[in-house]
């Protein structure tokens, strides 16, 4: 086999869209605009997510932001974060859909307000209405198979479990789970989305066979979002090869079944 | 001779800017005309006061500066020196009107690491910085005895300070009428090099100064409004000192007190031009934070809930920009009270010809 250097491939694909990068990142939280978009640009992100609960849709309160989120080329992403009950999320989707004129959707279920842990329940529930209603809806979820699996029987062709709790930069809280996740569900798109504090974490999830890393926090709050943001680029990126090329298996050497060779007989026990 | 200084100056905008301007500009002897969209009265009832009467008039260059960046810190030192050199040559003189006891920044035990994260970021910001220290259960009780006594870390930034901003605005008001200016109330003006166009006439001026904030949106679409909103709180219960802010995962507000057992607490920070009443959602949030300061809150009186628009640039940061007959000043954004000595001395430099334009290369970018 010899190496034929592909990447970056535009191999990653989302409800028959194809993109090139694995990076998607939020809008929110940003010193300023400015540096949001900024950081837009150096994570190499073509599609970015924003959210519009707070900023009275209804009336196109937002536009100044959202048009200066939409000069950055990238795809939007609405989601529905701050939205605690079904009805919510579907009327702030339907109303993003008319706003943004796009049917994706980052569907976010707020099952607890301190910690924004996701409400499964909900979240089956506004997915199947919304998919039903011609939605393409991206659900963030926790990392439960069976939850998984409910979001996909209902027709969610991409999911997003988290990593650990939003803002928190705890990394993957729980590997056993999100393996579990990778190995049963192989033929779903998977974004690792939220939870993640440092490039090395995102490197580890996209190792893992993740298809990509949603986040916000850990490029908005860092000194220098987009230093921050160009290094989860690369660390997505690096990931992503790693999968690709293969991972060697860990050996363990602490204890040798076999005689050292060349090394003097008094230093072997 | 001929006065090589311009004479005849036109402002737009009686906000904080335009009312400081006013006055300085009448000090040195210029005749001052001011154009104001609204009322000149504050207290007023009207939908589109200046972000000045809004705000809380806080002077904290060390907290503000972990949202914006160094150059914010120092006209933030520079505002520190010349508020009371300014205050001090009213013709009134009120001794409330400013005071610089410190602030405290504190958080729940839960959140410590937003505390963490906050002296962090001014850290990095401020690497010498050594007006801060940290302070335990202890000193905070020493500090605000009437804090909730479960507050077990903090930080104390102690250069910081306040201005009474409604009552200052008010003063310099009767001042600047005190000394002549001509004002034109209720007057939506376009703003032109030398020239000030009204529904009811044209005007020529020397120089134009356009400090309209968000009212000058349609001159310049690439200003946007941040949505603000604020509590106002009566209680004889309970005393601050200073200004107080709490660190939280979901949103960082402070509590300043006011005169006559009054407390702001704001302001939430929503990119949105929306100006109308503050939400629900919003009131929870500023409520239950103050609460949580102090349970002593639970029976304070709510004397008013305000919402206002920050004028901003996609930096959010300050720009003065100086042409030929005329000088637009705006985008300080959450700023005002902090950032307003630094500019109106830019413009007054860059009016009289000084040779040392104070933030030059911070303002007149």
């Amino acid at each position: 086999m010899s190496y034929i250097p592909t990447l970056p491939a535009k191999d990653f694909t989302l409800y028959g869209e194809t993109f090139s990068s694995r990076f998607l990142l939020g809008t929110a939280l940003y010193a300023s605009p400015q540096l949001m978009r900024d950081s837009i640009i150096q994570s190499r992100a073509e599609i970015v997510t924003l959210g519009l609960r707070r900023q009275n849709p209804a009336d196109r309160s937002g536009d100044a932001i959202w048009q200066f989120i939409q000069e950055s080329g990238c795809r939007l992403l609405p989601n529905t974060a701050g939205c605690k009950s079904v009805k919510e999320a579907v009327t702030l989707a339907e109303m993003s859909r008319e706003i943004f004129n796009t049917d994706w959707i980052k569907l976010e279920v707020v099952g607890d307000d301190y910690n924004l842990q996701p409400d499964p329940f909900g979240l089956v529930e506004a997915s199947d209405i919304l998919i039903k209603k011609g939605f393409k809806v991206l659900p963030y979820c926790t990392d439960d198979l069976i939850l998984c699996r409910r979001l996909v029987e209902v027709g969610c062709q991409v999911l997003m479990p988290w990593g650990a709790p939003i803002g928190t930069g705890q990394g993957l809280l729980n590997r056993y789970n999100l393996l579990t996740l990778r190995e049963r569900i192989k033929d779903v798109p998977m974004i690792i989305d939220a939870g993640l504090g440092a490039p090395s974490q995102a490197t580890e999830a996209m190792e893992m066979g993740f298809d990509g890393i949603l986040l916000n926090t850990a490029v908005a709050k860092a000194h220098n979002p987009p230093l921050m943001a160009e290094a989860f680029a690369d660390a997505i990126d690096a990931g992503r090869k790693a999968y690709k090329a293969g991972l060697m298996q860990k050996r363990q050497t602490a204890s040798p079944s076999t005689p050292t060779i060349g090394q003097p007989f008094w230093h072997q026990k | 001779m001929t006065n090589p200084f311009p004479n005849n100056i036109a402002i737009a905008g009686a906000g904080l800017l335009g009312r400081l301007l006013a006055w300085q500009l009448l000090q040195s002897g210029c005749n001052v005309t001011l154009f104001e969209a609204g009322s000149f009265t504050p207290s007023a009832p009207q939908t589109d006061r200046a972000a000045a009467f809004t705000a809380a008039g806080m002077i904290a260059p060390l907290s503000e500066a972990v949202v914006s960046d160094e150059g914010v810190y120092r006209m933030g030192q520079f505002a520190l020196a010349r508020w009371p050199q300014w205050l001090s040559t009213l013709s009134v003189g009120v001794d409330t009107l400013f005071s610089q006891h410190g602030s405290l920044v504190i958080a729940h035990a839960q959140d410590l690491s937003e505390l963490e994260q906050f002296e962090r970021e001014l850290r990095f910001v401020i690497p010498q910085c050594k007006t801060y220290q940290r302070v335990n259960q202890h000193q905070i009780q020493e500090l605000e005895p009437d804090l909730n006594p479960h507050f077990v870390q903090g930080l104390f930034l102690a250069e910081e300070g306040h201005i009474n901003n409604r009552e200052l605005l008010a003063i310099i008001g009767e001042e600047i009428i005190l000394r002549g200016v001509q004002l034109r109330e209720f007057t939506s003006v376009e703003v032109n090099a030398n020239k000030i166009i009204s529904s009811a006439t044209e005007e020529q001026f020397d120089l134009v100064i356009d400090c309209r904030g968000f009212g000058a949106k349609k001159q310049h679409p690439e200003l946007r409004g941040v949505r603000g909103e604020t509590l106002h709180v009566e209680t004889k219960e309970i005393r601050l000192q200073r200004p107080v802010r709490l660190m939280h995962p979901r949103y960082q507000l402070y509590i300043v007190p006011k005169p006559n057992h009054r407390f702001i607490i704001g302001a939430t920070q929503i990119e949105s031009e929306d100006r109308s009443p503050m939400t629900l959602q919003s009131s929870l949030e500023l409520s239950s934070a103050l609460y949580t300061l102090s349970p002593a809150f639970a029976e304070a009186r709510i004397i008013e809930m305000d919402t206002n628009l920050r004028p901003a640039y996609m930096d959010n940061l300050p720009h003065v920009d100086i042409q030929d007959g005329l000088i637009t000043a705006n985008g300080l954004f959450r700023h005002g009270y902090l950032l307003a000595p630094a500019i109106v001395e830019n413009i007054l430099a860059h009016i009289f010809e000084k040779e040392e334009k104070v933030f030059s290369e911070l303002l007149n970018r």
